[in-house]
C-alpha cells in the first residue's frame, strides 16, 4: 500500500507522458530530486512505522475473559445417582503491554462452598504475572499450574473424552495441581518448548494410600516456600496435531513433619497424535516417595491411623478415538475407549502390606457430540476393576456437558 | 511511458524487497497453546500469506508491526488468510490475542525476515 502510494506521488511528480513523441531524457536534476523526494517518503514511512509501534507497545489490552464450565450426571452402580455442577471456571486476564500480562483462573467446585463443611470449594487456580522477554525466555510468577502431563494445563472440557478427567490424572498426577511459584519458559525453537518452576512443595502430612500425594496440594494457601520444589517440561510440537511431552517434578515434602522429609519424585511421558478422523493419547506417570515407612509412623502417631502411604505410585493410560460423522457435517461425534491402569500402592515401604483395592484399572468408553467446537455433551460407561478379592469395585455411568467460552 | 518506467526502476531500487516481492503461502496450525510452525523464515521483500487453521477452539492472530489482529476460526469453520509484506529484516513476534486457557500468554510464534 505503502508502496503504491509512493510510486503515485512519483507519478504526480513526473508529469503526463507524452503520447507519439520520441521519449526526452529526464535532466539530471530532476531524477535527483525524484531519488531525494523518495528518501524523504521512505524516511516518513518508517517514522509512522515506529509510531505505530509505540502506540501499541503503550496500549493495554483490559480485561480479556473466557471460562468453561462442567456439569455432571453420575450414577455408580447400585447406588443413586447425582448431579453436580462440577465445575464453573473465570478466566480473566490483562495485557499491561505487550511483554507484560496477566493471567487468571477462578474455579468454584460443586456449586456450593460453605464454611467448615465438605461441600465444593472456590479455587485461584491461576493468578500469575508473564514477562515476555524473547521467544527463548520469559519469566512468569505467582500462583501457576505445575507443567505435569497432558490433563494439567489443558482441561478445558471439551479438550479431552470421558465425563470426568483420567484416573490417572487425578490419583497419580493430582491435576489440578496449582500452587505458588517463579519459573521461566520459552521456545527453543524446532518445535520444542519448555518450563521450569519453583514451586511451593507437597505436604506429606495429606498423603495416602488411595489418592497418593493428591491431598498434598498447598493450593497456594499461605504455602511453605521451605524445600522448594522444582518442576519442568520439555514439549515436542513440531509437527501439526503432535504433542509429545515429558516432565517431572521433585522436592522435599515435610515441612509439617518434625524430624523426617519425605522427598518425592515425579516423572511422566505423555503424547497426543491427531491423523485424519482418528485421535491418540497416552500417558505414564510414575510418583517415588522417600521415607514412606516414617511418614506412615509419623503419621500414625500424629492421627491414630496408618495411612500406608506407598513408596512408589505407578499409572499409565492410552486413548483411542475416532470422530464418526463426515467432515462437512458441521456437528461432530466421537467415539472412544481408554484403558486405564493406577497403582496407588505399587511398591510398598518395608513392613507394610499394599491394599490391593487400590490396584486398579479401568476401561472408560463412550461418545462426545460436539454441536459446535466449543459445547461437548459426554456419555460414558466406567468398567472399573481392582486386584482386591474383597473390596469390589464399582462401575459407572456417566453423563456430562462441557463447555469453553 | 519510459519516464514512469524508470520512476517505477529507481523505486524499486530504493524500496528494500523491491516492488514485486515473492508471495509465499504458509499455513499455520493454532491448537492450545502453541502456533504449529512457531517458526517461520522468509526472505526480505516476501509477500507472506498465513493462512492459519485451528484444531479446537477460535484463536487470535496477532502480528503488531503489520497491524493484524485477526481471529482463526474454530476447529472445522475454515481458516484465515491474512497477508504481510516482509520488507524490513528482523524478528517479527506473532501472538494468539483470545483468550484460550492457560497457556493462552505464551501462544506465540516469530517470523524471521532474513
Amino acid at each position: 500500500m505503502k508502496t503504491v502510494v509512493i510510486a503515485g506521488w512519483l507519478v504526480l511528480l513526473a508529469g503526463p507522458a507524452t503520447r507519439g513523441q520520441a521519449p526526452p531524457q529526464p535532466p539530471p536534476q530532476k531524477v535527483e530530486g525524484l531519488e531525494t523526494r523518495v528518501g524523504e517518503l521512505e524516511k516518513q514511512v518508517e517514522e509512522m512505522r515506529a509510531r505505530q509501534g509505540a502506540e501499541s507497545e503503550a496500549g493495554e489490552s483490559r480485561l480479556p475473559f473466557s471460562g468453561y464450565m462442567d456439569f455432571h450426571f453420575n450414577k455408580p452402580r447400585g447406588e443413586p445417582g447425582q448431579l453436580d455442577f462440577h465445575r464453573f471456571v473465570l478466566l480473566f486476564g490483562h495485557s499491561f503491554s505487550d511483554r507484560i500480562k496477566f493471567w487468571s483462573e477462578l474455579e468454584l467446585e460443586h456449586a456450593l462452598v460453605e464454611g467448615r463443611e465438605e461441600k465444593g470449594e472456590l479455587e485461584l487456580e491461576q493468578a500469575y504475572l508473564d514477562f515476555l522477554l524473547t521467544p527463548y525466555l520469559s519469566f512468569r510468577g505467582g500462583i501457576l499450574l505445575a507443567p505435569v502431563g497432558l490433563i494439567n494445563e489443558r482441561h478445558e472440557p471439551p479438550s479431552f473424552n470421558g465425563v470426568e478427567r483420567p484416573f490417572v490424572d487425578t490419583v497419580i498426577l493430582p491435576s489440578t495441581w496449582f500452587d505458588s511459584g517463579v519459573g521461566v519458559f520459552g521456545d527453543l525453537g524446532g518445535g520444542f518448548l519448555y518450563k521450569f518452576y519453583l514451586m511451593s512443595p507437597l505436604d506429606a502430612t495429606g498423603f495416602d494410600a488411595q489418592e497418593g500425594v493428591r491431598g498434598g496440594r498447598q493450593k497456594g494457601f499461605q504455602s511453605s516456600f521451605r524445600n522448594v520444589a522444582q518442576t519442568g517440561r520439555l514439549e515436542y510440537r513440531g509437527l501439526p496435531r503432535l504433542t509429545a511431552g515429558a516432565s517431572f517434578w521433585r522436592g522435599h515434602t515435610g515441612f509439617n513433619l518434625p524430624g523426617i522429609n519425605p522427598r518425592v519424585r515425579v516423572a511422566e511421558v505423555d503424547g497426543r497424535y491427531r491423523v485424519g478422523r482418528f485421535d491418540f493419547r497416552g500417558q505414564f506417570a510414575q510418583v517415588d516417595i522417600s521415607r514412606a515407612e516414617e511418614l506412615n509412623r509419623a503419621l500414625q502417631q500424629e492421627n491414630g491411623v496408618n495411612p500406608n502411604v506407598a513408596e512408589r505410585l505407578r499409572g499409565f493410560y492410552w486413548e483411542s478415538a475416532a470422530g464418526l460423522f463426515p467432515r462437512r457435517w458441521k456437528h461432530e461425534l466421537v467415539a472412544f475407549a481408554r484403558y486405564e491402569s493406577f497403582d496407588t500402592q505399587n511398591k510398598m515401604p518395608a513392613g507394610f502390606q499394599p491394599l490391593k483395592q487400590f490396584d486398579r484399572s479401568a476401561w472408560v468408553t463412550g461418545l462426545t457430540y460436539y454441536p459446535e467446537p466449543d459445547v461437548a455433551l459426554k456419555f460414558d460407561y466406567t468398567f472399573l476393576r481392582n486386584a482386591s478379592s474383597v473390596v469390589r469395585a464399582v462401575n459407572s455411568l456417566n453423563f456430562g456437558i462441557g463447555w469453553w467460552f | 511511458m519510459l519516464i514512469r518506467s524508470g520512476l517505477l526502476l529507481v523505486l524499486a531500487a530504493a524500496w528494500p524487497g523491491g516492488l514485486a516481492g515473492e508471495t509465499r503461502v504458509v499455513r499455520l496450525v493454532a491448537e492450545r497453546f502453541a502456533f504449529v510452525p512457531s517458526q517461520v523464515k522468509v526472505p526480505a521483500g516476501t509477500v507472506v500469506e498465513f493462512r492459519i487453521t485451528s484444531e479446537d477452539t477460535n484463536h487470535g492472530f496477532r502480528l503488531p508491526q503489520a497491524g493484524i489482529n485477526a481471529v482463526v476460526p474454530k476447529r472445522g469453520k475454515g481458516e484465515l488468510k491474512v497477508t504481510y509484506r516482509a520488507e524490513r529484516p528482523g524478528r517479527y513476534v506473532f501472538e494468539c490475542s483470545k483468550p484460550c486457557g492457560a497457556g493462552h500468554n505464551v501462544m506465540r510464534g516469530v517470523l524471521i525476515v532474513e
